[in-house]
């Protein structure tokens, strides 16, 4: 892919050229790293990955699916958001590429496909892991951007992954110089990221070192939230206090980590226990997704386990599960 | 392009009740379907619920409906001629065509009954390409038994087994014998050679009836089980009904008993 050379002084006005066309949105710090709507380039903190995840944006975490007044339904205008997206690691953009699937090819989801087709992905490569819980590079991400920064000592380089990415490359030319250098496959590789060991955990479903996932769990969600792939929802009906006919529908977030994820009529839940959940989440991130969609769910950003009140590391778990006998 | 999440509205054209929770709404949908698929129902202001359609026909569909919640309470208030909002038909039915020249054997618990009813139907349209039907259907008493017009008439037709938990006081022009449909199940002679199996019911009654299925010498693809989960998007997305990997709502509601094994922590 094309590669062009930007020198460190100009990526700030790179930024401002990005802002006069587009929204911009990039990990900025407060409290914790969240992408948030970006004003000034100085703030733009790229020392550590966000905190929260950037599905928020594309799959939100709530909305109005419909207005209803009876049984007249209106759904509402879905304008599309011109936005660029900038620092997004490789685990993010792989997150979004699954969440493309599901919501745009798996189903044509409306609200997602507005929010996310006028949307430019410029990724920011990690030169060493950014986390201690990262394992990115033991599962099978793809280059999905349109822009990717590479932070080489002296220049960045910018690779070129979409016909986005030459419309921008093209449109601001002047900030950028030719160079001949190359990003190899080697360069991609993240050091530090490959903790998850390799294993067929099929052979590990009925391990009884499960447990050890659910001993310290809390039920919180937190996992699921800050996942950036997790894409579980619910539906509700909310109705105004001033005429009850009318109303909207919403979509929320939901995690497959909490009882009320499967309960149905007469009160009867499926996987009752944390550990058959705690389970069930695994297999969906490793296994069920892949035997549909060819690749496994997970991008290995490490958030579900620095998010976790208890630090639950099942990268760890998994790790030390042995075959059993019996 | 369609908003998949939008339903459409459609005519009641008549609501009966059958027990003292559960009611058969017949709408004017008129759609190609196969037993054991179902539809999404709303209610604006309560919400939406899966519901299998209970009827063979290519002019409207019958729901029968079991009041439990929100949803199902406020659409047994709808009547003739009033609209209801549905989208569907969705999932995966019976395998009907598959199932030519074979006995059928159907296991139905309490509201169970249902999608079944909706597999008897497709088979008496479709008669000559069956073998022998028998029924086990299980209810928790006298009062809870559902199709009671359409049971007089298959009885004439097919082997029937109907069990109550308990007979109590009431009298019912049902003969239904005290006990579970898997006593019922496991006392009866049932070829497994030439037969198919159909399930529907509670978690622990399927697991039963599985049971003594299989010391009959069914094998697990002889089985079809309907699952029910709690669902909300019906296209395989909000991943609320998954069993290991599968979708309920996509790759079911009817599974063959191989494909998915462990119905209850999967």
């Amino acid at each position: 892919m094309e590669v062009l050379l930007l020198k460190k002084e100009r990526l700030n006005g790179f930024i401002e050229k990005l802002q006069q066309d587009f929204e911009v949105i990039a990990p900025l710090k407060g409290d914790v790293i969240r992408f948030l709507p970006l004003k000034n380039p100085d703030d733009i903190f790229l020392g550590k990955n966000a905190y929260f995840p950037i599905k928020e944006y594309f799959f939100k975490k709530n909305e109005v699916l419909f207005q209803f007044n009876g049984t007249k339904i209106i759904v509402p205008e879905l304008p599309s958001k011109k936005r660029a997206f900038f620092g997004l690691r490789r685990c993010d953009l792989n997150a979004i590429k699954h969440q493309d699937m599901v919501f745009m090819n798996d189903i044509h989801d409306p609200y997602y496909t507005a929010a996310r087709k006028d949307s430019y992905l410029i990724g920011y490569h990690c030169n060493t892991a950014p986390s201690p819980y990262c394992f990115c590079g033991s599962l099978e991400l793809a280059d999905y951007f349109d822009l990717m920064v590479y932070d080489k000592k002296d220049d960045f380089l910018v690779e070129i992954g979409s016909s986005k990415g030459k419309g921008m490359a093209k449109k601001y030319a002047s900030l950028f110089s030719k160079t001949s250098k190359k990003i190899s496959e080697e360069e991609k590789k993240i050091p530090g990221s490959d903790r998850l060991e390799k294993k067929d955990i099929s052979l590990f479903y009925n391990n009884s070192d499960w447990k050890k996932g659910t001993d310290l769990c809390l039920s919180c969600g937190a996992c699921t939230a800050l996942c950036p792939t997790c894409y579980c929802f619910e539906t509700h009906d909310e109705v105004k206090t001033s005429n009850i006919n009318e109303g909207e529908r919403k979509r929320n977030w939901s995690s497959c980590q909490l009882q009320e994820f499967t309960r149905v009529a007469g009160e009867h839940v499926y996987r009752k226990d944390r550990e058959e959940r705690f389970k069930h989440r695994i297999f969906h991130q490793l296994e069920y997704f892949k035997e549909k969609h060819k690749v496994p769910l997970c991008v290995g950003c490490g958030r579900c386990i620095e998010g976790c009140p208890t630090r639950i590391d099942f990268v760890d778990i998994l790790n030390n599960m042995k075959v059993e006998n019996g | 392009m369609d908003n998949p999440y939008v339903p459409r509205p459609y005519k009641v054209l008549s609501s009966a009740r059958e027990t003292a929770d559960t009611f058969t709404m017949t709408v004017g949908m008129a759609v190609l379907h196969s037993p054991g698929q179902f539809v999404q129902v709303s209610v604006p202001g309560y919400g939406e619920a899966p519901i299998s359609i209970c009827s063979d026909s290519r002019k409207e569909i019958k729901l029968n409906i079991r009041q439990v919640g929100a949803v199902t309470n406020a659409l047994a208030g709808l009547k003739k001629g009033e609209t209801v909002l549905l989208r569907g038909p969705y999932g995966k039915g019976y395998p009907m065509k598959k199932l030519n020249g074979k006995d059928i054997v159907i296991v139905g618990g309490g509201c169970g009954v249902a999608p079944l009813k909706g597999l008897i139907d497709y088979v008496e349209n479709h008669r000559k390409d069956f073998g022998q039907v028998s029924m086990f259907l299980g209810y928790r008493s006298p009062d809870d038994i559902i199709f009671k017009k359409e049971l007089a008439g298959w009885k004439k037709k097919y082997s029937i087994n109907v069990t109550v938990d308990k007979k109590g006081n009431t009298k019912s022009c049902i003969d239904a014998r005290e006990g579970f449909v898997t006593d019922a199940l496991g006392e009866t002679d049932i070829r497994a050679d030439k037969s198919a199996a159909m399930i529907c019911g509670p978690p622990i009654m399927m697991k039963g009836s599985i049971g003594i299925l299989k010391s009959k010498g069914f094998r697990d693809k002889q089985i079809f089980v309907s699952t029910e989960r709690l669902m909300y998007c019906a296209m395989g997305v909000c991943c609320h009904c998954m069993i290991r990997g599968k979708f309920t709502c996509l790759d079911g509601p009817v599974f063959r008993y191989d494909e998915i094994m462990d119905i209850e922590n999967g």
